[in-house]
């Protein structure tokens, strides 16, 4: 009895206030994919990659548009390891939770 | 390596024997239809090789046939694959179950997903499909459209009853209370004691075999991850392993002590998860706060590492693909304070009445059933069998270290709770000898084209041995056959709750660690 006192008193709190007080993902962590415009040459190599196929690259005659959702992303970082370019990469934030699968969806678009 | 066995063949059945191949560690002899029967039983009676897995190929377009295969595991790391092939016009074989009681789930699994019939088997009912599953619609066969939505149609599934005065079925299930996975049990009862229960699993069924054959080889690493969550890293490894193996692919040493650590570090937190989870179901939640908080401390260090708190994303065709090894000082760190609180706990856990009281004795599976069914991993341990695929079939940096596997006889919640801890403890000798042998170096290989060919996959995850058999063709993979360990160990439980209590189900449960979604894939 004595030795799960002494146990439970040596732990203290070990829970903490999330999410009042925030939990900040390790650094290299997989966390929701994200899409840099400016770098990005709309070549495709990342819808290629993506397993569960959620980046989609549409052409519509002068238009390119790069679709991500986030839906049904795994986290695996496919899209990050092979953009030449580095224009998507993972990030650290993990809270995705979302009303809508619009707003799980980004899109980039450029016209030629 | 297995020449001794095959030449003991050879000598029995010689003239039976219609072709030979060797590839790797794995032999393949062809041999007629009507005499698998009688070589299996000669290599499981005689010869002592334990029946691995069994499953069918559909190989109409090539050979004009149905194969179907089975792997036996030799002395000396060598396995064997009896093969015979069956007509598409005569969709019969004859069982082996009377032969081998492993052989039970294989062939209703074969049957139900491939229509080629057991002829004999004593419990022919459909395994896999359901009662509303029409007649005659068979998704591995190649002719089969993964995107068929088949017609629901009317059909019973009949249940053992057990009749006499005073006998009561429960159902339970398949929904259960708190977020576990579905599955039906079905009790027969006299007063308290447990006279039968029968076991409906299957509602998770997710097509994944077949969803290998759609996809590229790179891909189905990611889907080899979610076939068992909590058992990603073997998943992965496993499924790697067959590719690199029948590709040729020697991974760099790096990458073999990465991989090692991996699935040490996946071992570690399942059976720390186990642990809690049995100290809950003994109503001793002191435990089971302290086992749940190492839990969290493993993941949490998972995290760090991978990027993953489920360890996945880290391996690929030829490699890992995110180096560990400049945090060292991290994991050495954790694994220290974890076995100080670890061994704080379970010294606890053992000195306390209320647990022994209610973990004693329950829940025995003995030995003679477990070879019989062939359980597999910490479970079939408890049960005095001393097969470990890392010791007996070495993989990945194994071979380079040195570990015990921990054995007991008894067979109860007990004998697995102990054994599932000294693993641990066995598992943070591994990762320090691994970190400290990391060589330098890449870690990773180009894998290049695959080659056509098959090969045999195998990690001991948590839950015991898990098998992948993988073949390619023309860049793509053409069958590929998951055998996790859960599909091995779910009948033991039938025996396992044999003359225990209704309230000891869940321990007994939990002690056996079963994994739905990766029986039913």
């Amino acid at each position: 009895m004595f030795d799960i006192l002494i146990k439970t008193l040596k732990t203290g709190t070990v829970t903490t206030k999330y999410p009042k007080k925030p939990d900040i993902a390790p650094q290299g962590f997989r966390g929701m994919p994200e899409l840099i415009p400016d770098k990005c040459t709309f070549c495709g190599e990342c819808a290629k990659s993506c397993p569960p196929g959620v980046i989609c690259l549409i052409e519509n005659g002068q238009e390119k548009s790069l679709t991500l959702s986030i839906c049904g992303c795994i986290f695996c970082g496919m899209c990050e390891e092979v953009c030449p370019v580095g224009a998507i990469r993972l990030t650290q934030e993990y809270e995705l939770a979302s009303k809508t699968k619009d707003e799980l969806l980004t899109i980039i678009r450029r016209t030629a | 390596m297995s020449e001794e066995y095959i030449e003991a063949i050879r000598k029995k059945f010689g003239n039976l024997i219609l072709d030979e191949t060797v590839s790797n560690n794995e032999t393949y002899l062809t041999i007629k239809k009507d005499d698998a029967v009688h070589i299996c039983d000669y290599l499981y009676h005689t010869l002592r090789s334990a029946l691995l897995s069994m499953f069918a190929t559909d190989e109409r377009a090539r050979d004009g046939c149905f194969k179907i295969h089975y792997v036996f595991s030799c002395k000396g790391d060598a396995f064997i694959i009896i093969q015979i092939k069956i007509e598409e016009n005569l969709p019969k074989f004859t069982t082996l179950t009377h032969k081998i009681p492993s052989a039970n789930w294989y062939e209703r699994e074969i049957q139900d997903m491939f229509g080629l019939v057991p002829v004999g088997h004593p419990d022919p009912r459909r395994l896999i499909h359901f009662e509303d599953w029409p007649a005659g619609l068979y998704p591995l066969r190649k002719d089969f459209d993964i995107r068929t939505k088949p017609e629901r149609v009317k059909g019973e599934y009949i249940y053992r009853r057990v009749e006499g005065e005073g006998v009561y079925e429960i159902p339970v299930g398949p929904v259960h209370a708190g977020v576990i996975e579905p599955g039906h049990f079905r009790f027969s009862v006299a007063g308290e004691p447990i006279l039968n229960l029968e076991i409906r699993l299957f509602y998770t069924h997710k097509g994944v075999e077949k969803l290998f054959e759609t996809m590229s080889i790179d891909k189905a690493v990611f889907l080899a991850e979610r076939v068992s969550g909590d058992n990603s890293a073997a998943h992965a490894v496993a499924f790697c392993q067959a590719v690199e193996k029948l590709a040729g692919i020697d991974i760099p040493p790096r990458a073999k002590y990465i991989r090692t650590i991996l699935l040490e570090l996946e071992r570690i937190y399942n059976h720390l998860g186990d642990i809690a989870g049995i100290a809950t179901d003994v109503a001793y939640p002191f435990g089971a706060a302290h086992a749940n908080r190492s839990k969290e401390l493993m993941m949490q260090l998972n995290e760090k590492l991978t990027g993953s708190r489920l360890l996945r994303g880290m391996n690929a065709i030829g490699g890992v693909r995110r180096d560990i090894g400049d945090k060292k000082e991290m994991i050495s760190k954790e694994l220290d304070s974890l076995q100080k609180d670890f061994r704080e706990l379970m010294e606890l856990l053992v000195s306390s009445p209320s647990v022994a009281d209610r973990i004693e004795t329950t829940g025995r599976i003995s030995t003679e059933i477990a070879k019989g069914l062939h359980v597999v991993g910490p479970v079939g341990r408890a049960s005095g069998i001393d097969s470990d695929i890392r010791r007996d079939h070495p993989y990945a940096a194994y071979p380079k270290l040195e570990f015990k596997v921990p054995v007991s006889k008894e067979g109860d919640v007990n004998a697995r709770t102990n054994v599932r801890a000294d693993e641990v403890y066995e598992s943070i000798t591994l990762i320090r000898q691994a970190l400290s042998r990391l060589h330098e170096g890449e870690i990773r290989k180009d894998s290049g084209k695959i080659p056509d060919g098959c090969a045999l996959g195998y990690t001991e995850s948590p839950r015991g041995e898990t098998f992948y058999w993988v073949h390619i063709s023309n860049g793509r993979i053409e069958r590929c056959k998951v055998r996790d360990p859960s599909f091995c160990n779910w009948l033991a439980i039938e025996y396992a709750v044999l003359d225990n209590i209704v309230p000891d189900f869940p321990i007994i449960n939990k002690s056996l660690s079963l994994s739905y979604s990766g029986n039913d894939m």
